[in-house]
């Protein structure tokens, strides 16, 4: 199948982006929650929370995307907590040691995040191992170099400006973070839904074999997607950076795995690849972070609160599974 | 046996007498003490919360324990405590540095902050630190230790978490003490990142296993390889390598009692969380603020820093130290007030 093939499909026959009805579903959810939480805990509702919430939640979905894209390839990227913490000491090093300015510092270490991810890619391709293993052993890398690069000292004396954004306010309580990580989520959407590459990632996903009979540059789409990865891992790294005011080096890491695969899986993005849903990664991010904000608020023992995230992974796992069960009868119906 | 009762009715009779003092100021504030994370180390201040709120007449006084080990968990348990109406807090920053956000965000809500235990890395918003003096802990410890081997030898340094500011306070701390030797100590290495129970076992071990003979003493600075080592050392049955551990483990304890350990760390944390929410109840009732000219501890994380207190516990003083740990808790609870506080 040629691109223009790929193009020109009729829209039912195209590579999913996700079941739109799923994702109204997760959003009743969403919603469901927001009413027991705001009736119980009258706390849930305040601007402190609410300005708290969305920060965390701009943070979650951009981890979400991190790994979505990889997702979408059929891989995954167990490193992107790592390539994220190298963003935010790679930021403290150029800010607070080189006194670069701001948004130099930031394209720079956007620049080593996409770098990391390319590498990832690379040694992918180019040695056919799966990418749990590239990635499991990238992730240590990453970490080991980065700790002894910086000899874990955080780097506390960043420009006041850098603190300020975090802790900016839009009206009362919106942060500009969460603005941030809806624009990424516009740009990915654009990306699967209307461009030819998007479309080329979803067929390597879905089946890389029939993908490059059909000319499909695999290889490079993955590459692309691991790059990606990386930009958008060093994207959150950059927002704590500015949440925090601070680049420290406990931030990231295997913190990270969890949010990155709940929210892509909850919102509809297969684990197994061709398949990806930015609006429902979001979705599912808000879903993650609801629970976790509504059960500290509801002040339930904090230890619950790993059994709650543990049933929601397996929910999702088994959403998962029936999704794929149920694409692959109706993929055998429609043939 | 006799003299420790004494002493122990004494401590008990000064806390008291504080405990019925502060119980004349009754208040409305709901106080939080939050470790970094799960650990061994915080249990006593579960204690020390429900003591506190019972001696000083505060309507709550709760401790409250992130689910693991990480900053952006330790963050949104504050924020939701926040959210709950929860209006001063004692916090072991789970990152000394990045914990300063939030701790800013608070005091401009006007909500104070304690670091206690660890302290936060200045520039910062909490009110003060409590805690134990690290590097002056593990340099005591250390002395104590080439004491123990009779001046000369190898030793290995048993370290916490790499990104911990205050290992590296520590690692320094062993080294100048090993530096003042001249040359008679080597320390032949730092095992760092053992302050967890696999990582301790797989590594302790290890190190026994393939250096036995070439070390004479070792310096825990960490809860969890004290214990794994005590338990270590009690399994060989050397009682040749000296060690001095850190903190007060039932397990560390009998093995100096049986003398397969020399000596360990003794830290205050019921003190520091007891004094903790006793002062953060002052400053949360909105009469006190800290006072600039106090005579505060300058370290290199803090300008604020007030030692709650460390000795060495041996053979010698297994049966005592606690009501020595009592005398220090409420001495400085007593002066801390006058001393460290304006009060309208």
């Amino acid at each position: 199948m040629s691109d223009d093939a790929i193009r020109d499909a009729p829209p039912r026959r195209r590579l999913s982006l996700g079941g739109a009805s799923g994702q109204i579903g997760l959003l009743a959810i969403v919603i469901g929650f927001w009413v027991v939480f705001s009736s119980l805990a009258p706390g849930f509702l305040s601007t402190f929370n609410l300005f708290n919430l969305g920060r965390s939640l701009a943070v979650d979905i951009v981890i979400g995307f991190s790994q979505m894209v990889v997702l979408a390839t059929g891989g995954m990227n167990l490193a992107v907590g790592s390539i994220g913490v190298c963003a935010v000491m790679f930021t403290g090093f150029l800010l607070q040691d080189l006194g670069l300015p701001i948004p130099a510092a930031m394209a720079l270490a956007l620049v080593l995040g996409t770098l990391l991810g390319w590498l990832n890619g690379m040694a992918i391709v180019k040695t056919g191992v799966n990418s749990f293993i590239i990635t499991l052993a990238s992730a240590s890398l990453y970490l080991g170099a980065m700790l002894i690069l910086t000899k874990a000292v955080p780097y506390s004396e960043l420009p006041a400006a850098v603190g300020a954004f975090g802790r900016l306010k839009i009206g009362t309580f919106l942060s500009p973070l969460l603005v941030i990580a809806i624009v990424i989520g516009a740009a990915l959407f654009v990306l699967y839904r209307f461009s030819t590459l998007g479309r080329q990632i979803l067929a390597a996903g879905a089946n890389p074999r029939a993908a490059a009979m059909s000319g499909v540059p695999v290889d490079r789409v993955i590459v692309f997607s691991h790059g990606l990865s990386g930009f958008l891992a060093a994207c959150a790294g950059l927002m704590l950076v500015a949440r925090l005011g601070a680049a420290v080096p406990s931030v990231g890491g295997e913190e990270w795995l969890l949010p990155s695969f709940l929210g892509p899986v909850l919102g509809g993005t297969l684990l197994s690849g061709g398949v990806v849903a930015v609006v429902g990664t979001m979705i599912g991010a808000a879903l993650v972070t609801t629970i976790r904000s509504g059960l500290l608020v509801l002040q339930i023992g904090n230890f619950w609160l790993q059994l709650f995230l543990g049933l929601i992974l397996l929910f999702a796992v088994f959403v998962d599974r029936y999704r794929s069960v149920y694409a692959e009868r109706r993929s055998t119906r429609q043939r | 046996m006799t003299n420790a009762f004494v002493r122990a009715l004494a401590c008990g009779t000064v806390l008291a007498g504080i405990a019925v003092a502060g119980a004349a100021s009754a208040s409305d504030n709901k106080i939080a003490l939050i470790p970094g994370g799960p650990h061994p180390y915080f249990a006593p201040w579960e204690q020390a919360a429900a003591d506190a709120a019972k001696d000083f007449g505060i309507a709550t006084v709760d401790f409250k324990v992130p689910t693991d080990w990480k900053l952006a968990l330790q963050t949104e348990l504050l924020e939701s405590l926040a959210a709950q109406g929860y209006n001063a807090f004692g916090i072991f920053p789970a990152d000394p540095v990045g914990i300063n956000s939030t701790v800013a965000e608070l005091a401009s809500a006007g909500i104070p902050s304690a670091a206690l235990a660890g302290c936060t890395q200045d520039p910062s918003d909490v009110s003060f630190c409590l805690g134990t003096d690290v590097y002056n802990s593990a340099y005591l410890g250390t002395k104590a230790l080439i004491e123990a081997m009779g001046g000369k030898g190898n030793i290995v340094h048993l370290a916490g978490l790499l990104v911990d500011p205050n290992t590296t306070l520590r690692v320094k701390a062993v080294e100048t003490a090993v530096a003042e030797t001249n040359g008679a100590v080597t320390l032949l290495q730092t095992v760092a990142d053992t302050d967890a129970q696999e990582a301790a076992d797989q590594k302790i071990n290890a190190l026994l296993g393939a250096q036995k003979d070439e070390i004479d003493g070792m310096i825990a600075t960490g809860y969890i390889p004290s214990v794994v080592a005590s338990k270590s050392l009690r399994t060989l049955g050397d009682k040749r390598i000296k060690f001095i551990g850190i903190d007060d483990d039932p397990i560390v304890l009998e093995a100096i009692k049986d003398g397969f350990v020399a000596g360990t760390m003794a830290q205050n944390p019921y003190g520091q969380g007891y004094i903790g929410a006793y002062v953060m109840d002052l400053m949360a009732s909105g009469g006190c603020t800290v006072k600039d000219d106090a005579p505060w501890v300058k370290t290199p994380q803090t300008a604020k820093f007030i030692d709650s207190g460390t000795l060495v516990i041996n053979q010698a003083n297994l049966d005592t130290y606690k009501d020595d740990l009592k005398k220090i808790t409420a001495d400085i609870q007593g002066k801390f007030k006058d001393t460290y506080l304006n009060c309208q």
